[in-house]
């Protein structure tokens, strides 16, 4: 299974925030129309529904292209816990752009929430793309 | 294609693709296997453990930052 590496790095990166997004987008859509929460996160959902997946394949791709083995071997899970570096003030910049107004807790929490998030994405990483990279046979 | 052409046909071919050299393995590989799947399927040095534990607390003492980290997920 030698054909196509990249576009199976692609895929074995997007597939985990897909499936984590549906459950996302499902827990967002109850909490907005049935509990009627003030936050009308629709405006700026666009970010986690097709920023945030296609970075997560892209960065796959990268991690392939340049640092998997044979080349050279970094750690998978220290590249994509470096992500969150470039998702957090995407996100940031993709809540300006359109006018959402975070909310104070967001920035209050943020100083906290960012090397939770490294922490996470390093483990998702490590762990989870790890096994669909050596399941698609690019590992 | 005749019962000849056939034949010489299947000749060709044999002379075109010389026979493997020494076929046999070096070794056995089926203790390898067998140790390969006895590995559990995932394993998780205590630093990751460490790491999973203290995201955990930090997520589970300030809730609010929940919805902030899946927006970026």
């Amino acid at each position: 299974m030698n054909k196509h590496p990249y576009v199976r790095a692609y895929l074995a990166g997007i597939a985990i925030p897909t499936a984590v997004l549906l459950l996302v987008m499902t827990g967002y859509t109850i909490v907005r129309y049935v509990y009627d929460i003030p936050v009308p996160i629709e405006k700026v959902i666009v970010f986690p529904m097709a920023a945030v997946p296609n970075a997560w394949g892209l960065w796959n791709v990268l991690y392939l292209a340049f640092l998997a083995k044979p080349k050279r071997h970094f750690s998978l899970g220290l590249f994509g816990g470096a992500l969150p570096l470039l998702l957090a003030p995407g996100g940031y910049v993709v809540t300006r752009l359109l006018g959402f107004a975070v909310p104070h807790e967001v920035y209050q929490i943020a100083p906290l929430a960012l090397p939770v998030g490294l922490i996470v994405y390093y483990l998702v990483w490590k762990y989870f793309v790890g096994f669909l990279n050596a399941e698609l046979g690019i590992a | 294609m005749s019962e000849r052409e056939m034949e010489e046909l299947k000749k060709l071919l044999k002379e075109s693709m010389p026979a493997v050299r020494g076929p046999e393995l070096r070794r056995d590989l089926w203790p390898a296997m067998r140790q390969r799947l006895a590995e559990p399927a995932i394993r998780m040095p205590w630093w990751d453990w460490a790491l999973l534990a203290a995201a955990a607390v930090v997520i589970l003492l300030f809730p609010t930052m929940i919805p902030t980290l899946l927006y970026h997920l």
